[in-house]
């Protein structure tokens, strides 16, 4: 017994670009995609090679021909560096854990559930994203000075949690909404409580998109500067904040700090590149 | 298998009454169907069984528990849902033993009964996909066997055919019969059509602004429906309905209408004795009604607006008096140009007649 409609498809409606001839729409498409490709590859370029420069070629990578991997060595040789990369690694790890527990179940609330508590949350969490999140780093800064907890990994975790929790559960909100609650309604016909049909239905269900919000949140720490900037120093170095260090009061070293950056890339890129698909298919619920 | 027992069952949001009071005694094995038009509180009521939406008076009864303050895992109920509700992450055979595995049931035991199941449903090569691999009647048949495993006590459909086509519908109507013939549980079905209600239910309960409007037997609520609203609900195409004057004649009655008299029945004389001189509304099927093009005595007097062909039968408005009279079953070789001086008659018997002002069955 098959569903298969029999209809014809539906003609795509035409639009500007389906009256240009074949070549011309050709010609487009490529502009269109060097155009975004010079956008977004060309820095990327420019940083790897000058990453590779010796430091006197930076200024003219196009036309040196010396190629040197001794930024790198020079860059690892930095305490602080290896430091920084674990401390961000484990910074955008444990908050991402931490902040899923929490949005997974404040979106799940969000969705499911009426009443004064979650109009609470949501009006709490709605101001707290359209402020702009710089007008809390120094409230922030002073909060953690008096409670011990400036340049802490504590204080920074917090914050980090705090703005995951804001900006994404929100995005959780939407992919519960889009998860028909009838299946928990069934699950807890079969036996589930309204706890077990949560966990054993509607969080299998929203897996993708919960991967999806696991990459946003990791990524969104490991790329961040301002709070790593006011909310830890010396004995907390993040990556972002190390990185722009090498601008120093007798100049920047460009190439050690492109050599840094292409190095804090990396992992983003396995990332991204492993996870691409779950987040396709998370944000598309 | 149980009885199931509705006493003044109500639910409210805020001031609004989404069920009002409702009494319903519902067999056991019987096969009950809900009908009613959107938003009269039927599917309400069905949750309310469930345990889904909170009852917020009288109490329900499954069996001999008063269920009210039990969560639905907890009721031994199973049901259907318009959308099946299927496990997305799960194969069709997880799906089907979700419910056995909450339960506690020893594999073997899960694996037998799914077996019975998927014989009866004709799953068999079906087991090893996901839901989103299967098509709507395939999906609407694991979401019954997810039922029939389970052996609850009461089975509860929630418009369980209304996202299937209208070929698969008819089909997938056939087989639920016959499967409640076979598994023999209470159950409780919710739908607004009544094809469905009428096919399906042991008894059909008509419900409307929130309140049951009667309960009964398929045949009874289509011959001998109580309200206006029920008589217009039920039968395809509606029962016309025109104002009418009642006339004493002799000992009998008779009835002025719109285009012409009916003459009333036995049994309408008595309906009608207290209500001599007074306007009421007067019923009549369209398939009732037969249509003749020579004058007729006691016929009412119009004139074919439409024609609808349907090849077995055609169907025919005709205006008379400005009233708009809709006759079925009319031979479909029959030619009708519109305009065509018509005359209709019906059987007294087949009259029905209703108070004005309450729209109840005058009796």
């Amino acid at each position: 017994m098959s569903l298969a409609s029999s209809a014809a498809p539906l003609p795509r409606p035409t639009g500007l670009f389906d009256l240009l001839r074949p070549g011309a729409r050709a010609a487009f498409t490529i502009l269109a995609v060097s155009a975004v490709l010079l956008l977004f590859l060309a820095p990327i370029i420019i940083l790897v090679v000058t990453s590779l420069r010796p430091g006197w070629g930076v200024y003219y990578i196009y036309r040196g021909t010396e190629f040197t991997l001794a930024n790198y060595f020079e860059v690892f040789q930095r305490g602080v560096v290896i430091k920084a990369f674990v401390n961000s690694f484990v910074l955008s790890t444990v908050a991402t854990i931490i902040s899923l527990g929490v949005t997974v179940t404040s979106g799940y609330m969000l969705s499911r559930f009426k009443g004064w508590l979650p109009k609470t949350w949501f009006t709490s969490i709605y101001v707290f994203r359209t402020v702009p999140y710089i007008s809390w780093v120094l409230p922030l800064y002073v909060v953690n000075q008096s409670l011990g907890l400036y340049d802490t990994f504590t204080g920074i975790l917090a914050a980090h949690v705090a703005v995951h929790v804001c900006f994404f559960s929100w995005i959780m909100k939407g992919f519960f909404d889009g998860i028909d609650p009838s299946m928990e309604y069934a699950a807890m016909i079969d036996g589930c409580t309204r706890w077990g049909a949560f966990r054993r239905v509607a969080l299998p269900a929203a897996g993708p998109a919960i991967a999806a919000l696991g990459i946003l949140s990791w990524l969104w720490t490991w790329n961040e500067f301002l709070f790593a900037l006011i909310l830890t120093g010396n004995r907390t170095p993040l990556l972002t904040v190390t990185m722009a260090q090498f601008v120093t009061e007798l100049g920047t070293e460009w190439n050690l700090m492109s050599a840094m950056a292409v190095m804090a890339m990396i992992p983003a890129i396995i990332i991204t590149l492993f996870a691409q698909k779950y987040v396709i298919q998370g944000l598309r619920i | 298998m149980a009885e199931v027992v509705l006493r003044d069952v109500c639910k409210r949001y805020g001031n609004y009454n989404a069920v009002d009071n409702v009494n319903l005694t519902i067999r056991d094995k019987e096969f009950v169907v809900l009908v009613g038009p959107s938003g009269c509180g039927k599917s309400t009521t069905l949750r309310m069984i469930a345990g889904l939406e909170e009852i917020s008076g009288g109490t329900i009864a499954i069996g001999d528990q008063i269920v009210n303050d039990l969560p639905p895992r907890e009721r031994d109920i199973a049901m259907v849902f318009q959308n099946y509700a299927l496990y997305q992450h799960m194969t069709v055979y997880d799906n089907l033993a979700f419910g056995l595995r909450n339960r506690k049931v020893p594999e073997d035991t899960i694996k037998a009964e799914i077996d019975r199941a998927v014989d009866i449903l004709g799953l068999r090569d079906l087991l090893k996909r996901k839901p989103r691999e299967l098509s709507g009647g395939q999906q609407q048949r694991v979401a019954l066997g997810r039922c029939i495993v389970r052996h609850a006590k009461v089975f509860l459909f929630d418009e369980p055919l209304s996202n299937l086509d209208a070929k698969l519908r008819a089909h997938m109507r056939l087989e639920l019969k016959r499967l409640h013939r076979r598994v023999e549980t209470t159950a409780v079905y919710v739908t607004h059509d009544q094809v469905e209600a009428m096919t399906l239910g042991d008894r059909v309960v008509v419900m409307n602004n929130s309140r049951i409007e009667q309960v009964g037997t398929p045949w009874e609520i289509y011959a001998h429906p109580r309200t206006r609203f029920v008589a217009s609900f039920i039968g395809s195409p509606a029962m016309n309905f025109l104002d009418g004057k009642v006339r004493r004649n002799g000992s009998g009655f008779y009835v002025q209408a719109p285009g012409g008299t009916f003459h009333v029945s036995d049994q309408g004389s008595s309906e009608l004795a207290a209500h001599d001189g007074g306007e009421i509304i007067v019923g009549l099927r369209p398939e009732h009604i037969s249509l003749s093009e020579t004058r007729t005595e006691n016929a009412l007097h119009g004139r074919v607006e439409l024609t609808e062909q349907l090849g077995a039968e055609q169907l025919v408005e005709v205006i008379a008096e400005g009233a708009k009279i809709m006759v079925s079953r009319v031979d479909a070789e029959r030619e009708l140009k519109p305009g065509t001086p018509v005359y209709l008659t019906v059987e007294p018997g087949q009259l029905r007649y209703f108070d004005r002002i309450t729209e109840e069955r005058l009796v």
